[in-house]
């Protein structure tokens, strides 16, 4: 390992001593994110204000063999961005301004750390907003978003997880330091308006990759008016297969959803109870109104029963301020999560019902999913009491991992040793094997998060 | 160490960032300052947890980080959604814990805790000097209901302090004084972690004050207030004092609603109001001052786009004033920005701290904006002061 005092000074030499800490209360509050992995502290951490200093931390990582960990908002939950190894943590904080709102080809341009509270509270006052994100609450940034290729449950019911409609050109600095964009700013003189123009789409090889093959230093969104109408709804189904002919009524009009929010919960107390919550689209009164109303003849045609709307505004309403009582009877742990057909939602829900609650007796996670255009991403969330019981819920969650992950569903969030690598580096299938030949060729000393995505050991 | 005390709290942080917020001046005033992650709410409760776990030790170049904060509770505030974490409380106990282990802690900060104790107020003045404000005035013996001004009251804004006995007098209280005897809340104590003479000082005001009868405390200071009413009870093992305390912000309220003088003058004034952390967040004390504002006539009474318990702190909190005033002075100046944001022309507040951090912040920048306590707008509705006071370049009698 690189003598640490020496790294200290020449990441001075960087970005100025007000910028670079080694002191061990610093990196502290590095160690650790939203999930039970265990503390991993970096080394260093650096907050650079430019690509031009991100250039310089990198020329120093790749000199010193000195592995770096891209932070942004900090509030992944598995793995994503904890140093795997001893290094730098790099935090984008400084890097959050606005470049950009341009409302007449609708697209925003920002830094990586703008938070999507940030860009919407600028937006709103343009009477304009983003397309989707994730429920984060308030520090939720749009780089950690996009680079994770997350989705949630604010828009993503008609427009997908980030990457499949939302993203129009990144700015990316390669491990080597060099700087590329994709899309249409691929082409210097034309500008930031499109994503699939000059050969392959380039950004969609950094979009999900967790920073695994460069650290966003910028990105181009597509945005949209905003509405003035506001329609949530609240129903109760009594069966699974109702909810899901739900999912194929609402989304069956392809590019022309009626929803633009909807979220199923099960209480693990009302196992057979199928909440859904749902956030009517659309720009004019009389289309919401009229999507409502073919909604709720839809619910009530499937036996559905409607209660007060009350709790979904809250929860619509709390995606960018902070959803409410989230940790109430204890800290947060989501496992079991991915991405599957619609017809397959049965598929999770019966190994969380019978393996986590009949087999195990384990009662304390509830089970869930968002709609998306054609699919779900399901997931199931406990609250834990750290630190006695971490150990046993990330045993919990391993076992029930890998039997989701062996029926039809794609992994959702990799992340490190204590995420769901290990189970995609057994799978070992020609897609991973692919990224690791580009990953050697993009970062042959591999410096970007060493240990992420991909064992350091299969990069050697 | 005294944040095992609060483990269960510390632990129960999952990391949600929920207190950081959706930009560095945002909500926070520690992480705007010093910008570390180790400044933010969930910084400081990894940091406590590795302290617990014996991973990390209180050392001297961490005060800043701790001392650092302004004690402003907009993260506590934000946690109610999430962990219910009384982050206060843990800071506190941490900057106890930096005393009760010898490490050092700013020096101003001691320095304000032993003034405090030593000279009875935080400036070091001699009794006679700091009771001066109150020349001219009568206060009445033994009445029961005590005038409390608290340090920067007495010494800092002598003439809005003369105003407000005024004008609570001229409402009916019959106002006690303590004149030479007045000696500081303690508050500097708790929040520099300089407890161990906490308790002592606790039982001695509280005897000088049963001696003289008093019934009432009306204190023109959140933090003499919040002194009072919570933390003696708190230090002394009881659940109350035996003395009601009343902050005048309910005073002034109470004047209102039933009609105790007569508002006939109209304040034709664009005036906006700050929230003063210690009666807003820490005791949801919002209302009574708008009241107060809009019953006023003729003032136009707008609000902050960060108000109530969104609001951003003045600057003045935590003790950072004195123990790192560029931090305070740059917390000032970004709450200045939402003042000159509403067009006000005044901006009043309730709070002798808010109101020097505001003030320092309009001259330093030039802005032509008046700083007064809502007495002071009340005072003159009601005929007892010449509206010059109104003026943006009016130079107080201090
Ligand atoms: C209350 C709450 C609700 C949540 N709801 C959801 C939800 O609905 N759906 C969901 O998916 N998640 C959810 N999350 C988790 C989290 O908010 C999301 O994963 C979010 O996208 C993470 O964003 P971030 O800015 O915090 O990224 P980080 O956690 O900082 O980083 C995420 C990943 O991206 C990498 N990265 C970050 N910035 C860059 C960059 N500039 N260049 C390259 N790589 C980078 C990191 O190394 C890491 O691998 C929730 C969290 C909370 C607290
Ligand atoms: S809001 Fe509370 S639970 Fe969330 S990170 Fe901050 S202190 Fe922790
Ligand atoms: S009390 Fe105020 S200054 Fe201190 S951490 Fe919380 S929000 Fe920041």
């Amino acid at each position: 390992m690189a003598n640490v005092g020496k790294i200290t000074k020449l990441l001075v030499k960087v970005v100025g001593s007000d910028r670079v800490s080694d002191k061990h209360f610093d990196l502290i509050p590095y160690g650790r994110d939203l999930s039970p992995a265990k503390e991993k502290l970096p080394t260093h951490v650096v907050m650079p204000k430019s690509r031009e200093e991100i250039q310089g931390i990198l020329k120093i990582a790749n000199m010193h063999d000195v592995p770096i960990y891209i932070r942004g908002g900090g509030t992944s939950h598995w793995d994503a961005f904890l140093a795997q190894e001893p290094g730098i943590m790099l935090d984008l904080s400084f890097l959050n301004a606005i470049v950009e709102i341009n409302e007449r080809d609708l697209t925003a341009t920002v830094q990586p750390n703008c938070t999507w509270a940030k860009l919407d509270f600028e937006l709103r006052k343009q009477g304009l907003t983003y397309l989707c994100s994730e429920a984060g609450g308030p520090a939720m940034t749009i780089g950690g978003s996009v680079m994770k290729g997350g989705g949630g449950p604010h828009g993503t019911a008609k427009f997908g997880f980030h990457g499949n409609q939302d993203i129009i050109t990144l700015e990316m600095v390669l491990p080597n330091g060099e700087v590329v964009e994709t899309g249409s700013a691929a082409w210097p003189s034309a500008g930031k308006f499109k994503r699939q123009c000059l050969g392959p789409d380039l950004a969609g090889l950094f979009i999900g990759a967790e920073g695994i093959l460069g650290i966003c230093t910028e990105l181009t969104l597509r945005i949209r008016p905003a509405t003035d109408f506001k329609e949530r709804l609240l129903a109760t189904m009594d069966s699974l297969d109702k909810v899901i002919e739900f999912g194929h009524f609402i989304n069956r009009h392809v590019g022309d959803e009626y929803l633009q929010g909807a979220y199923l919960w099960v209480d693990p107390s009302a196992p057979d109870v199928f909440l859904l919550m749902m956030d009517v689209f659309g720009y004019e009164k009389e289309i919401i109104e009229h999507r409502k109303e073919r909604v709720i003849e839809k619910v009530k045609e499937l036996g559905g029963v409607f209660g007060d709307s009350e709790p979904a505004n809250g929860y619509f309403d709390g995606i960018l301020t902070g959803l409410t009582d989230i940790f109430a009877t204890g800290v947060w742990h989501f496992f079991g999560s991915g991405s599957l057909r619609i017809d397959d939602i049965g598929v999770i829900y019966k190994i969380w019902r019978e393996e986590l609650i009949e087999k195990r007796g384990y009662t304390k996670a509830g089970f869930g999913g968002n709609f998306l255009p054609r699919d779900w991403l399901a997931f199931m969330v406990t609250n834990y009491k750290e630190p006695e019981e971490s150990e046993m819920i990330m045993k919990l969650a391993d076992e029930i991992n890998e039997l989701v992950l062996s029926g039809p569903v794609v992994p959702y969030g990799i992340g490190g040793r204590e995420g769901l690598r290990p189970i995609v580096e057994a799978r070992n299938t020609g897609y991973y094997r692919l990224l690791k030949v580009i990953k050697k060729a993009v970062d042959p000393k591999n410096i970007l998060q060493r240990g992420i995505f991909i064992p350091k050991e299969e990069l050697l | 160490m005294r944040i095992e005390e609060y483990a269960e709290m510390i632990y129960a942080c999952g990391r949600c960032e929920f207190c950081r917020g959706f930009d560095f001046n945002e909500r926070c005033p520690e992480i705007f300052t010093q910008k570390w992650e180790s400044s933010t709410a969930r910084g400081r409760m990894l940091i406590a947890r590795a302290l617990l776990e014996g991973k990390l030790e209180y050392t001297e170049d961490l005060a800043e980080r701790i001392f650092g904060c302004f004690l402003c509770a907009r993260c506590k505030e934000e946690c109610k959604k999430a962990a219910q974490i009384d982050i206060v409380e843990i800071t506190k106990a941490m900057r106890a814990d930096f005393v009760d282990h010898g490490v050092k802690i700013p020096e101003a900060g001691n320095e304000m805790a032993s003034l405090a104790m030593e000279k009875g107020n935080i400036f070091g003045d001699s009794p006679a000097f700091h009771a001066k404000w109150a020349e001219g005035l009568e206060f009445k013996k033994g009445s029961g209901i005590l005038f409390y001004p608290g340090c920067l009251a007495s010494h800092r804004f002598k003439e809005k302090t003369r105003i407000l006995v005024q004008l609570l007098q001229a409402a009916g209280y019959d106002l006690d004084f303590l004149g030479d005897e007045q000696t500081c809340c303690g508050t500097p104590l708790w929040i520099t972690g300089n407890m161990a003479e906490a308790k002592k000082m606790v039982s001695a005001q509280l005897k000088k004050m049963q001696n003289r009868g008093v019934k009432v405390i009306i204190t023109p200071c959140p933090s003499c207030f919040r002194a009072f009413d919570e933390e003696y009870p708190r230090i002394l093992g009881v659940e109350k004092l035996p003395i009601k305390v009343r902050h005048t912000s309910e005073v002034l309220e109470e004047i209102v609603e039933k009609k105790k003088i007569k508002l006939k003058h109209k304040v034709k004034k664009r005036v906006t109001y700050h929230d003063p952390c210690e009666i807003g967040r820490y005791r949801d004390i919002y209302e009574p001052p708008r009241k107060v504002l809009n019953a006023i006539p003729g003032l136009e009474f707008v609000e902050m786009s960060r108000k109530e318990a969104e609001s951003f702190c003045c600057g003045g909190g935590g003790g950072v004033k004195l123990m790192y005033p560029d931090y305070s002075r740059a917390v000032s100046r970004e709450r200045l920005t939402d003042v000159l944001a509403t067009g006000s022309e005044i901006v009043a507040t309730i709070c002798p701290a808010c109101e020097m951090n505001l003030t320092h912040a309009t001259y330093e920048a030039d802005a032509a904006i008046r700083v007064l306590d809502v007495a002071e707008l009340m005072a003159v509705s009601a005929g007892l002061v010449d509206e010059e006071i109104l003026d943006p370049y009016y130079i107080p009698d201090d």
